[in-house]
């Protein structure tokens, strides 16, 4: 994780402070308050906030949803895989807690310049807390992304806790038998 | 070679598993040992060989003799050279006779190690949790995993165009044994999806008759993995431009996407199955009731100070203090599953770190896969996802070795 420069820090501010509206927003719906926004040439591109409890589907992390929408955005005005690539290596991620090694992984696949984050992911950060995807190097070619973390992170954690206080709607619920496992 | 189940440990059987390191050790007369030993563990802890006994029976000449380690070794000729004052002051103190001896410097990972281990000096051994999981298919389950497995890398045989072949997963309710989801890479632009959707649609086979790609990895007839998409992730920005001879392809979007592994794709089909089996929403009543508990348990959250962050995992673990007991069983919950928990997933391919983190957000029980992926495998190949400790799933892995001349 690199140091940064003083109007960097201010640049960085502003957009984490739009990625925590984001999670603001997924926390109004009741979804894991994780948010994020993309940025390019310093204007926002893309955002996404985190909808795995609407979808029923645990991979559909702010990053995924934000990802998908600039894909699809790209394809229909017929950019090429090259074109996307190219693309991606020029945008950066604000994201207010550390992508999981899911979400780590999907970056490097992309490509992404850098990513910036709020708060640690203890238990599934892929960007040093678990594991450093951020520092991929496969059959000697780099594959990783300059990594910043703890931007702004009390105010994600916050967010967390007001979740937890509200309850998680989707929580498993451990008296029910799962008639799967038996 | 021979279809056989092959578990995967979550920890690396250590390269360092026949190490050892030298220590000073003695024997003791059987009444002194209790005292020695405690004396000793106070004094000089043994940090790092806490699976080492401190004391060892042996029999000699019928004769029960009984050693204690004093502490590590400095040099392997002089058992006397380094040691700390207090423990010569114990050395003299009990009339001892040092002498050098090897203990195993790692932990087993497996009871045959440790039986190995104990040869030389005991140890103790801890098998991992989920050990019922491993090694107990009977011969109806190993039949149903083999069936499986056949059914997916059939799927990736299905898929192939122009000898491209790609991966492929099917989620399964093994207790049931019914396929919940399956699906082939969706990272290119053309052939999979239209293969491994349910329906194949004219407008994929019109994206073939173009002709894209024909030849271009047909050498010798063997076929071209590069398509695989958990093989090689980062090969996406290399495929050829998209080339819109085709007017119909303008009116689709999202032909191509470089995250819509196998697996990936599998998981939202699973969970699109679920909102459309478990229309009901959470009834209001249910939610008040639950964020009842659920602030008390936040209480209990904020005194250890530490939240969960993954957006998917909430952790249930301390809501579950709370559940237990007090909630009513709503009938609701009673059918609907929690995401695919319960579930197993065949994988042709060794799964990469994003699809086996995917597949250890949607909970699955038991990954099952044909072939490793040694540049990009997340499940034994590059790293041992489902053996680190700091997540609060974990699924058993399993290699199915399938006769090399399958495909
Ligand atoms: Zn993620
Ligand atoms: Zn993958």
């Amino acid at each position: 994780m690199g140091s940064m420069k003083e109007d960097d820090f201010q640049f960085s501010m502003t957009f984490m402070g739009l990625a925590l509206e984001q999670a603001k927003f997924a926390l109004d719906n009741l979804e894991v308050p994780v948010g994020c926004v993309i940025v390019e040439d310093g204007k926002v591109i893309g955002f996404g906030s985190n909808r795995t409890n609407e979808t029923r589907n645990a991979t559909r992390h702010a990053e995924m949803e934000s990802i998908d929408k600039l894909l699809e955005q790209w394809q229909a005005s017929g950019l090429s895989q090259s074109e996307v690539a190219e693309k991606f290596s020029k945008c950066d991620l604000y994201v207010t807690c550390e992508p999981c090694i899911m979400c780590a992984t999907a970056l490097s696949i992309l490509g992404i310049r850098a990513v910036y984050y709020g708060c640690a992911n203890d238990k599934f950060g892929g960007c040093g807390s678990v594991l450093s995807l951020h520092q991929s190097e496969i059959k000697d070619v780099y594959r990783g992304f300059k990594c910043t973390g703890g931007i702004m992170s009390s105010e994600s954690v916050t967010l967390f806790r007001n979740f937890y206080e509200q309850g998680n709607p989707n929580a498993p619920k451990p008296h029910r038998p799962v008639k799967t496992t038996q | 070679m021979e279809w056989k189940i092959i578990h995967v440990p979550g920890r690396e059987s250590n390269p360092d598993q026949n190490a050892t390191v030298s220590v000073v050790a003695s024997n003791v007369e059987p009444r002194a040992a209790n005292n020695l030993i405690r004396r000793l563990s106070v004094m000089v802890p043994l940090e790092n060989l806490h699976h080492v006994k401190r004391i060892r029976r042996s029999t000699s000449y019928g004769k029960v003799e009984l050693s204690v380690i004093l502490c590590l070794s400095v040099d392997e000729e002089d058992p006397l050279k380094g040691i700390p004052n207090d423990v010569l002051e114990l050395i003299n103190e009990y009339q001892l006779h040092p002498f050098i001896s090897r203990v195993p410097k790692i932990a087993a990972s497996s009871r045959e190690e440790w039986v190995q281990q104990c040869v030389h000096w005991p140890t103790s051994y801890h098998p991992p949790a989920n050990l019922d999981e491993i090694n107990v298919f009977n011969e109806e389950d190993s039949k149903a995993i083999l069936g499986f497995m056949t059914l997916a890398i059939e799927l990736t045989k299905s898929s192939h165009l122009d000898n491209q072949v790609f991966n492929a997963a099917i989620i399964v309710n093994p207790s049931a044994k019914v396929i919940v989801a399956s699906a082939c890479d969706q990272t290119d632009s053309w052939p999979a999806k239209s293969v491994c959707a349910e329906k194949t649609n004219s407008n994929d086979t019109l994206t073939v008759s173009n002709g894209f790609h024909i030849s271009d990895y047909k050498q010798n007839g063997e076929k071209s993995y590069v398509n695989v998409a958990c093989l090689n992730p980062w090969s996406w920005s290399q495929h050829k431009p998209h080339t819109c001879s085709s007017p119909v392809e303008h009116l689709t979007t999202h032909r191509w996407h470089p995250l819509k592994h196998a697996a990936l794709v599998a998981i939202g089909l699973a969970a699109a199955r679920d909102r459309i089996l478990f229309l009901v929403p959470d009834q209001p009543k249910d939610q008040s009731v639950e964020s009842g508990f659920s602030s008390i348990t936040s209480s209990v959250k904020r005194q250890k100070t530490e939240v969960s962050k993954d957006q998917g995992d909430v952790d249930s673990e301390t809501c579950i203090v709370s559940h237990v007991k007090c909630l009513p069983s709503v009938s609701e919950d009673t059918s609907r599953p929690y995401l695919c928990t319960g579930l197993d997933v065949y994988l042709t391919w060794e799964p990469c770190t994003m699809c086996a983190m995917a597949l250890v957000h949607q909970r699955i029980r038991r990954v099952f896969y044909a072939f490793p992926n040694p540049d990009a495998g997340a499940l034994g190949s590059i790293h041992r996802l489902h053996g680190e400790k700091s997540m609060n799933h974990h699924y058993t892995v399993f290699r199915v070795s399938v006769p090399e001349d399958i495909f």
